[in-house]
């Protein structure tokens, strides 16, 4: 209710703003509003994608380009003109992504901001954009029975499409697509692992903004009625992506904040650039420092330091007991549902897998055990497709999934936890479910277009399997909080869940009782069968050898990167090799090579 | 709940009431006449790169308005100058152009920069602002504006003198050219070549380079091998230096030639006195020393700024004269009334008698000077 | 073939100050895992500082270099310092950190010394050396040289003192070197000042090769990054190799592209880390995200 009254008389406020202006001033506003667009394109990219996308400048360049080149050389309408634009502009933008494909974080900064210095470059020497002089001569968009001439006019034009485009956002940064990029953000590895399709998000991440750019070049060709190179360099870049950061990134509303903010900022101060610039990468260093996320965090961030001063009332939230999974009566206990076959992985003369095979039952719990660097987690890294074996095959569910993509190993009903935790932090936990629950794929993201009502239907269903999780889980309580800002027995509870939520048939359990104490490891072991008895497959790394010898019908021992015994625990114990290859050994540091997101 | 209401109320009636009934925009008829300062605006570079030519302008403009102001103004009026920073970005001018109009200024002096001046004439166009700008690409002409003029020739005249001086008068045909990317390199390029091909010469090497390139050694080492007798070169006064001192350290000896940015200060730092000897420079106005109106101008302005005057500034003077010059015999007209009385405007300025044709340029002849011992000497004859 | 051997020696001289550069980006990279986006502002700010102490202060072009380089080295721990409580905690908020300093720098630039630049004559005033026909700077064996010591020195420093040897231990595992008592921080805090040392070497340089302007360091930072991508970021062999590299290519496109250089020069390296997004010598990434 409150947030409706805002919004209407924060359009009822828009719709008057011009009465109150003059005709230089409704100017500056036009300007801000294409700023805001452009500014929500590069929050989602940026902020929600994770994706640093210098180029946006760019994007937004070859909107307004495309639109002046139709429509002064080609003799094209304006709007026809605009569609084919934008059409152009989400071409381009799908290329420039296509480097994020291959590269992220600082290498995708420095490869997107020189493929906007290379669109200046050519629009500075290539005939057909005029050169250095650009184009003037843009018509006026024409609209039958609204002179948009006048820029008190364009200004409601603006606002409509800036409303629609916020309001399309906002849509899908609240629901599945949206999610999943800001899962991908968080830790792309982990929403791989979860079944998000990494490399569509990627791209699609690029191409809405993409479109933003492009409207907003539209826009901006519409209203200045001229282009030149200028305008799309560098420093509107820094500036653009200073809106951005200072606004807060993580919210579409705090980027259209720090847009227009800092453009009127930069208005007050338009005699003095040199102050207005200083000011402003001042705050950038000020923000990133001490606000990270920017003006649109500072209410919870207040909310949350009141709150603490005050003492927390917050801290009710209480974990509940997890009810067991209901037995599956027709289980297929019993057939093959992964086998590894005679994998090896070789890192730079460290063999870290050995000429390894396993098979693993439908229905049963398997134990990996073995000394640090021993190859566990090495062997999961293979299983769920995040390394790719040097030698061997791996079949899962009578397909052979050697060198599978995780994401796609994920969709085929494969689901794991991580040793170091990887919980996606800037997300509640119920949101951490639902990326997991959600087995919808990217591409039928053009519903967010056609069918939105679709969208939201398909939304709610999720949310309430999300709840039947948290209550199963006993998670209720924490749905609405930051996992970090959780107990680390609970956050372990919260991957297995997420996990599981998945819907797997085959379930990888990396260390999940470490750092748990006496009555969470036996909670622990509650789960992890009731799970298995609902019909989900279950391999555990483990160092608690308790837990193992009770847990586990079958284990599998590793010691240097090879297989040394398997069997049932009472087997294993009493194999040699085995005793040979503890003795002497700490158990203590993780053995999880470093997993380079560059060299994959 | 009432609280709330009352936030959404609040704003909503200030704006109502500011509003009154009327729909936006609609009392955008501002004060152009009436009593009170003459406002002229200038806009210009005055922070980015191209910030030099900037100051020159600001130099050359306020001095001829002080000079007015000093001796009563016109029509008993004082001129205001009000100084806007275009940054040099063609959008910041658009922004400007409607600045300048809903503020009230009658006319406009600026800019620099072609490209600048280009985007703002359709807004001064419609506003009626007449804008007398320090630009001279071709493009300015074609922008086909009748409240644009120009305070000096366009690149064509300035080409064509330095074509039939090379050409025509030495002889030379064996020519190479550099120009860079920008728009003025462009339009002298364009301008260069048309009155090159006017006299049947092909340029030996025409090597375009972009306009924040440093390192030339690879198009240099290309036109040393085709072994031309002189280099034209269309760029800006800081990469010209650049060119023709890296030239010489490639061991090019053959002389350069060029327009105004060749005749500069900016231009024999950066090259090197030594380098820049017998560089050929097309341009109104050559030295200080050429005339009477020259030296007084040259005095004044040593005086106000403690600095050796330079085209620039003596263009925006000359600029600035013939707008109040306008102004004065117009009875302070505006709009398109004192377009029209630029335009009859006969002026006997310091780059030589001005009178405005249809497309508003307004002098069109320039003359040839040599570099000789770190200074501009004319040519005679 | 005389041209492609000049345009060679034009884009080597050229590649050298690039190399400078990236060996800045990459020594910062490998201590801490950080890119620093104000390396080419720091660059400017070398460059005139260098040329003012020589031009202004009329000191000795050594002196003048070595004053910059103090000076910038403390702006460097400065930018260090500000952006420490971020360390290993988010590397894109980091990297805009950079970019807000940046900003900063160079607005501070315009500030302090105006936006038209100015030309610093050669402090080396023989001519250049002739051989068959090809011309040689002798101001470009000088920054060939000086290059060259630079990167011996840091690889001394680096492998043969214990400092060296605790920043290397840093780059490699930073959680084991804390665990055997290496003050991270400072590590860190070093690497920043001979990172941003490097910049106002490359600037000093570079100022009587070129023009020294408030556009200097973007064009050099951009080239320089590009260059430490190519050899393999993090890499101080990379950093070289890759310079030279980009100088040639650079070179080569300006000659045959024209004005169309830019935007090959940006294809042909955004293909290169396509292909190869570890670079020539990029044989671990030193990748903690």
């Amino acid at each position: 209710m409150r947030t409706r009254l805002l919004l209407a008389a924060g359009a009822v406020a828009a719709w008057l703003l011009p009465y109150g202006l003059d005709s230089y001033a409704i100017h500056v506003v036009d300007v801000i509003l294409i700023f805001a667009i452009l500014a929500i394109g590069l929050g989602l990219a940026m902020g929600i994608a994770g994706q640093v996308n210098l180029a946006q400048v760019a994007v937004f360049g070859v909107g307004a380009y495309v639109t002046a080149i139709l429509t002064t050389r080609a003799g094209l309408g304006f709007w026809v003109a605009a569609v084919l634009a934008v059409l152009a502009t989400v071409v381009i933008g799908l290329v420039i992504g296509v480097p994020a494909l291959r590269v992220q974080s600082h290498y995708l900064g420095i490869v997107t901001l020189g493929l906007a210095l290379a669109f200046t470059s050519w629009v500075t020497n290539a005939q057909a954009s005029g050169g250095a002089e650009g184009i003037s001569g843009i018509p006026v968009p024409e609209l039958p029975g609204v002179d948009l001439s006048s820029e008190y006019l364009y200004y409601y034009l603006e606002l409509i499409v800036f409303a629609i485009l916020l309001a399309f956002g906002l849509f899908v940064v609240r629901t599945s697509l949206g999610r999943r990029m800001r899962a991908m953000r968080d830790d792309a590895l982990a929403a791989g692992s979860l079944g998000a399709e990494v490399p569509v998000l990627r791209m699609a991440a690029f191409l809405l903004a993409s479109v933003y750019g492009g409207l907003g070049g539209v826009l901006y060709a519409g209203l200045i009625r001229y282009v030149a190179p200028e305008s799309f360099n560098i420093a509107n870049m820094f500036l653009l992506l200073g809106m951005v950061i200072i606004g807060g990134r993580q919210s579409l509303v705090g980027c259209v904040v720090g847009a227009v903010g800092l453009a009127l900022v930069r208005e007050a101060l338009v005699d003095h650039p040199q102050i207005a610039q200083i000011a402003y990468g001042s705050v950038v260093v000020l923000v990133v420092v001490f606000a990270p996320t920017g003006l649109a965090g500072l209410p919870v961030r207040v909310r949350s330091a009141v709150a603490r001063r005050r003492g927390r009332q917050g801290a009710a939230a209480r974990l509940k007991p997890f009810q067991p999974y209901d037995p599956e009566p027709s289980r297929r206990d019993g057939e093959t549902i992964l086998q590894v076959d005679r994998v090896t992985k070789q890192f730079r003369g460290l063999k870290a897998l050995d000429d390894v095979s396993l098979t693993v039952a439908a229905g049963e719990i398997r134990g990996v055990v073995g000394p640090n660097g021993s190859g566990k987690t090495t062997l999961f890294n293979v299983i769920s497709g995040l390394y790719k074996p040097t030698r061997g095959r791996v079949r899962f569910r009578d397909a052979d999934r050697t060198g599978d993509a995780p994401y796609r190993l994920a969709r085929a009903g494969l689901s794991r936890t991580f040793q170091n935790l990887r919980l996606f932090g800037d997300l509640t936990v119920e949101e951490n479910i639902l990326v997991a629950r959600d087995r919808s794929r990217t591409w039928e993201s053009w519903r967010y277009l056609l069918r939105p009502i679709s969208v939201l239907r398909r939304d709610r269903e999720l949310h309430r399997h999300a709840r039947d999780v948290l209550d199963r889980y006993g998670l209720a309580e924490f749905a609405a909080l930051a996992p970090k800002s959780l107990p680390y027995g609970i956050q372990r509870r919260v991957e297995i869940a997420r996990a599981v939520a998945a819907g797997p048939a085959l379930l990888l359990l990396d260390e999940p009782a470490a750092g748990l104490n006496g009555e969470e490891v036996r909670q622990l072991a509650e789960i992890v069968r009731s799970i298995r008895d609902s019909g989900i497959t279950v391999i555990i790394i483990e160092h608690n050898m308790g837990l193992v010898m009770t847990l586990c019908e079958r284990v599998t021992v590793l010691a240097g990167g090879r297989i040394i015994a398997d069997g049932t625990p009472a087997e294993v114990a009493r194999t040699p090799a085995v005793i040979e290859a503890y003795l002497g050994d700490s158990m203590t540091a993780g053995d999880l090579p470093p997993i380079s997101e560059v060299t994959r | 709940m009432p609280r709330l209401r009352a936030t959404a109320i609040i704003p909503l009636l200030l704006l109502a009431a500011s509003a009154g009934c009327s729909a936006p925009g609609a009392n955008d008829d501002d004060a152009k006449s009436g009593s009170g300062p003459i406002k002229i605006a200038l806009v210009d570079a005055q922070s980015g790169q191209l910030s030099s030519l900037g100051a020159w302008e600001l130099k050359g403009a306020r001095l001829a308005v002080d000079e007015w102001n000093a001796a009563g103004g016109v029509n008993g009026r004082q001129i205001q100058l009000d100084v806007f920073d275009d940054q040099g970005d063609p959008t910041t001018g658009t922004t400007l152009a409607r600045k300048i109009d809903s503020e009230g200024h009658i006319a406009m002096i600026g800019t620099a920069e072609s490209a600048v001046t280009i985007a703002m004439a359709p807004i001064l166009k419609q506003a009626e602002i007449p804008n007398i700008t320090s630009g001279q690409s071709p493009g300015l002409v074609a922008a086909g504006s009748e409240f644009l003029f120009l305070n000096g020739p366009t690149s064509t005249t300035y080409d064509e003198t330095l074509a039939k001086y090379i050409v025509d008068k030495q002889g030379l045909k064996s020519i190479a050219m550099i120009t860079n990317n920008g728009s003025y390199g462009k339009g002298e390029h364009d301008a260069f070549l048309k009155a090159l091909s006017s006299r049947n010469v092909v340029p030996v090497a025409d090597q375009v380079v972009t306009t924040d390139q440093k390192d030339f050694s690879a198009v240099l080492t290309g036109i040393r091998q085709k072994n031309p007798q002189v280099i034209f070169v269309g760029a800006e006064e800081v990469e010209s230096g650049l060119i023709v001192k890296q030239a010489r350290d490639l061991g090019i000896t053959v002389p350069f030639a060029g327009a105004a940015p060749q005749g500069t200060p900016v231009f024999l730092d950066t090259a090197g006195a030594k380098n820049a000897e017998k560089t050929i420079v097309s341009s109104p106005y050559l030295s200080n020393d050429v005339s009477d109106a020259s030296k007084k101008f040259a005095a004044a302005y040593k005086a106000k700024y403690n600095e050796d005057a330079e085209l620039h500034g003596a263009k925006a003077y000359d600029g600035t004269q013939i707008l109040l010059t306008a102004l004065k015999s117009s009875n302070v007209a505006t709009g398109k009334a004192l377009a029209d009385a630029i335009r009859g405007t006969k002026y006997q300025g310091l780059l030589g008698d001005f009178a405005y044709d249809q497309t508003g340029v307004g002098i069109f002849a320039t003359s040839i000077g040599t570099i000789q011992n770190g200074k501009l000497v004319a040519v005679t004859g | 073939m005389q041209v492609f051997l000049q345009t060679i020696i034009g884009g080597v001289s050229l590649g050298a100050v690039y190399a400078l550069v990236a060996l800045g980006f990459s020594l910062v990279y490998r201590t801490m895992g950080l890119v620093n986006f104000a390396h080419g502002n720091v660059v400017t700010v070398g460059a005139y500082l260098a040329s003012t102490f020589y031009l202004t202060s009329k000191l000795p072009f050594a002196l003048a270099m070595v004053i910059a380089i103090a000076v910038t080295g403390a702006i460097g721990l400065v930018i260090e310092r500000v952006l420490r409580p971020l360390e290993n905690r988010d590397f894109d908020l980091m990297l805009i950190g950079t970019i807000g300093f940046g900003i900063v720098l160079d607005a501070l630039v315009i500030a302090i010394w105006g936006a038209t630049g100015r030309a610093v004559p050669s402090p080396v005033q023989t001519e250049p050396i002739d051989l068959l026909g090809l011309r040689i700077r002798t101001y470009d064996l000088v920054v060939l040289a000086i290059a060259a010591a630079a990167t011996v020195l840091l690889v001394l420093f680096l492998s043969r003192t214990k400092r060296g040897a605790a920043m290397q231990a840093v780059a490699m595992d930073h959680e084991a070197a804390t665990a055997v008592g290496i003050h991270v921080g400072r590590s860190n805090a070093i690497a920043f000042m001979i990172g941003a040392g490097l910049a106002a070497l490359a600037g000093g340089l570079v100022g009587p090769l070129l023009y020294v302007s408030p556009a200097l360091g973007g064009a050099l930072g951009i080239k320089g990054f590009a260059a430490a991508i190519l050899g393999g970021f993090g890499s101080i062999p990379g950093a070289i190799v890759g310079g030279l590299a980009i100088g040639v290519l650079d070179s080569f496109t300006a000659g045959h592209f024209q004005g169309y250089s830019e935007l090959v020069t940006f294809i042909v390296f955004t293909v290169i880390i396509m292909v190869r997004p570890t670079g020539v010598f990029g044989e671990r990434t030193v990748n903690r995200a």
